[in-house]
């Protein structure tokens, strides 16, 4: 049901009455009371029956049978032909009987006329039969009329309902996508954008979660308010002074110090996991994530593989693990002593 | 001046629409003038038994003479009398005893009336459908004045009638309805009247919290004033009220006040406090969120004004012409024909708040433009001073009642079939 939204001088009772009943009628169709179909099964079954529409004489032979007036019977026994209301001639009939009989066979006679008196008889019983028949096939018009608008009012009920699914739905997917701006609102203030970026190319290789921290805080640092609030950048929300505009996103730096990786360790990813602990002492969490390198290392060059493959793609994959070092970059960030190197503020573009 | 008002009952405790109406009109006009009041010593309106003393007492500052009843009523006889001359032809000889069957007989009363004319300066008559009505127009018609009270029911398609309204200095009508049911059956172009109706004694700070504390009613609630009776619409609005809730579990409940005759089904939906005092009721009132007003026959409906009054909308049966007028003339009310519309109109109060809101400033503002009491007690006051101003030269007379004979030709037609060639319809604003 609409609601009204009016002012004390707007309201105006006969048009919120013509629009009550407007709704009523577009929402149930055409409304019967229950005195509409008391009156609808009174009415004669023509008004119901388009004749027009019937294929045979049906209504014509209803009402013709409907209106004639049923004819009398008779009763018809061996006595009737001799019966008299003077018991003298009744009795001289009898008497002269099997006179009667010398002239012709009276008895056939007698026995049709019986019979005849039992088929009238059945006939008048199927033609008030008939009258019976014609009244149930009125009252299955009128339930079927009353059943039809009730089809209809159903029809309308279920559209209405799936109406408000619909709508319920969708406001329901819209709460969602609220709900979901929530854990956002809290690494704002948890965390510098730059953690989220740094948390995610950590994924290959856990050593550089420590590295990603750090650098988080550092980029958190330099950049100022970019982490705290500024516009996004399109992936991992790195500084401007990070990116090399020549390059396109990857610095000089990093390239540099990529190339060394390579000619110290090889292929391999010890010499990461080496550069990461490197990177990530002074703090606990460095040495830790050191260590996780080195065993890292030494699952050999089938890790390096992947991780070279699947850098920039998990992080769209594996959200939720990068949320989790989000969270521990925040924390390790959030820490005001952790020591950290020059160089490791800066972003990996890799 | 000096004014009797006249009427069938008359007391603190008699809470009639009638009675009720007459007494805060005279109460009201005692301010301003000298006011007695003439009624019967029957309490109760079924069998008009003397059950308060005959004499002269003092009610609300106002004098009261009593007078007795000389007969009860013989409620069969009045029934078969009723049938006779509602669904056949009849003559007036049958009408005059139908009206001699439904009381209050009260030849004292009359007599009075007849004898003491000169003593008052204006009779002012309630319910033209009694006794005491008819034949005390009929004794002063020059000073009478009468507020017919007049519902769409089949009396008023008598044919004793018609004279009276012809006959009297003026009608106070009650609505628009009412004056265009009875000008038609009057068959008088214009009748001399004003639509006045009455007033109420509304309480300036009604305490909604302290009806809930003491009913210990939560949330939102319709409410119900009046006798609780089938005559009333209580059926219909109880089967209505019962189906809606079924559709809107957890949503509006209903509240019912009055004397219960009609058997109040079990409900949890459905709350009955019987009979409260004004300030009760005026509490419950004000808690309400809507006032529903189910009767059929109304020829006012002071609840829906009192309402109204404290700015809370009514839906109201809009079989009842008079009912869908007011609501219609006041833009402070919905009304319903069908379970539907009922349905839809109450849930619209019951959910948009500035819809409920809307109705009730405008029901405020309606009731204070014409229901207020000042403006009630003027209309009645300028009606006395245009009608002595004119002078009883100006009076029309009453059509003598017609001889023994015609009186008795069996050619008056069936009160219902007059009934059914009245007009009906709400006077649109």
């Amino acid at each position: 049901m609409a609601e009204f939204n009016v002012r004390a001088d707007e309201v105006n009772v006969e048009q919120i009455m013509h629009q009550i009943r407007a709704r009523i009628r577009e929402k149930r169709g055409v409304d019967y009371t229950e005195e509409q179909i008391q009156e609808l099964a009174k009415i004669k079954l023509e008004k119901f029956l388009d004749p027009r529409g019937l294929r045979s004489d049906l209504l014509e032979q209803f009402q013709r049978a409907a209106a004639k007036d049923l004819p009398p019977t008779y009763e018809f026994d061996d006595q009737t032909l001799i019966r008299s209301g003077n018991p003298l001639v009744a009795f001289i009939r009898r008497l002269l009987q099997p006179v009667l009989k010398l002239f012709f066979s009276p008895n056939p006679l007698v026995q049709a006329l019986h019979y005849q008196t039992q088929i009238n008889r059945y006939l008048l019983e199927r033609a008030a039969r008939d009258v019976l028949v014609y009244e149930v096939m009125h009252n299955l018009v009128v339930e079927m009329t009353r059943t039809g608008i009730e089809v209809k009012n159903m029809t309308m009920r279920v559209e209405s309902i799936a109406g408000r699914l619909d709508f319920n739905e969708r406001r329901a997917r819209a709460l969602e996508a609220v709900v979901q701006y929530k854990p956002e609102g809290r690494e704002e203030h948890g965390a510098p954008r730059g953690g989220r970026g740094f948390a995610a190319e950590g994924q290959g290789g856990r050593g550089f979660a420590a590295e990603g921290a750090s650098r988080g805080d550092q980029a958190g640092r330099a950049s100022g308010a970019e982490g705290q609030g500024g516009a996004p950048s399109p992936r991992g929300d790195q500084g401007p002074s990070a990116v090399d505009p020549v390059t396109g996103g990857e610095s000089l730096r990093s390239r540099r110090r990529r190339r060394r990786r390579g000619r110290r360790s090889g292929p391999g990813f010890t010499g990461e996991g080496r550069e990461t602990r490197d990177e990530g002492r002074g703090t606990d969490e460095g040495r830790r994530t050191g260590d996780e390198g080195r065993r890292t290392g030494n699952e050999g060059p089938v890790e390096n593989v992947l991780e070279h493959r699947s850098r920039g793609d998990d992080q769209e994959q594996r959200p939720a693990e990068a949320n989790g070092q989000v969270e521990a970059a925040s924390e390790r960030a959030s820490q005001p002593d952790t020591p950290t190197e020059a160089p490791a503020s800066e972003p990996d573009q890799s | 001046m000096k004014v009797a008002v006249v009427v069938q009952r008359y007391g603190a405790d008699i809470n009639g629409g009638a009675e009720l109406h007459a007494r805060y009109i005279a109460e009201h006009l005692a301010r301003h003038t000298e006011v007695e009041v003439l009624t019967t010593c029957a309490r109760d309106y079924v069998t008009w038994r003397n059950e308060l003393p005959a004499g002269v007492e003092k009610i609300g500052g106002v004098t009261v003479r009593r007078f007795p009843v000389a007969r009860a009523r013989d409620v069969h006889d009045f029934g078969r009398r009723s049938t006779a001359v509602f669904t056949r032809t009849h003559s007036l000889s049958d009408e005059l005893a139908w009206l001699e069957s439904e009381g209050p007989t009260s030849h004292a009363l009359v007599k009075h009336v007849a004898s003491a004319a000169d003593s008052y300066d204006w009779f002012v008559f309630f319910s033209y459908r009694y006794y005491h009505a008819f034949h005390g127009v009929r004794a002063v018609a020059s000073r009478a004045v009468l507020v017919p009270t007049a519902e769409r029911d089949a009396a008023i398609g008598l044919a004793i009638f018609p004279p009276i309204f012809r006959g009297v200095r003026a009608l106070m009508f009650n609505s628009f309805e009412e004056r265009a049911m009875i000008q038609h059956v009057a068959g008088a172009g214009d009748l001399p009247g004003v639509v006045v109706g009455v007033g109420s004694d509304i309480p300036a700070r009604p305490e909604p919290d302290r009806f809930r504390q003491q009913s210990g009613i939560t949330g939102p609630f319709a409410i119900y004033v009046g006798r609780i009776d089938e005559n009333k619409g209580c059926k219909e609005l109880f089967e209505y009220f019962r189906r809606y809730a079924r559709t809107m579990p957890g949503g509006l409940q209903l509240v019912l006040v009055g004397t219960a005759i009609l058997p109040v089904p079990a409900d949890p939906r459905i709350r009955h406090l019987g009979f409260l005092s004004d300030t009760e009721k005026f509490d419950a009132m004000a808690a309400a969120d809507v006032l529903i007003m189910p009767s059929y026959y109304e020829s006012l409906s002071m609840v829906a004004l009192e309402a109204w009054g404290m700015g809370k909308p009514v839906l109201a049966n809009g079989r009842c012409d008079v009912l869908k007028g007011q609501c219609l003339r006041s833009n402070a009310g919905l009304y319903y024909e069908s379970y539907a519309e009922f349905a839809d109109a109450l849930y619209s109060i019951a959910s948009s708040a500035s819809l409920s809101q809307g109705l009730g400033r405008n029901g405020r503002a309606y009731f204070e433009r014409h229901y207020a009491w000042p403006v009630i007690e003027r209309k009645y006051l300028d009606v006395f001073s245009q009608l002595s101003a004119r002078g009883a030269s100006a009076a029309p007379a009453v059509e003598p009642l017609p001889g023994f004979f015609a009186r008795r030709a069996r050619t008056v037609p069936a009160a219902e079939d007059v009934l059914g060639r009245v007009p009906a319809g709400a006077v649109k604003p």
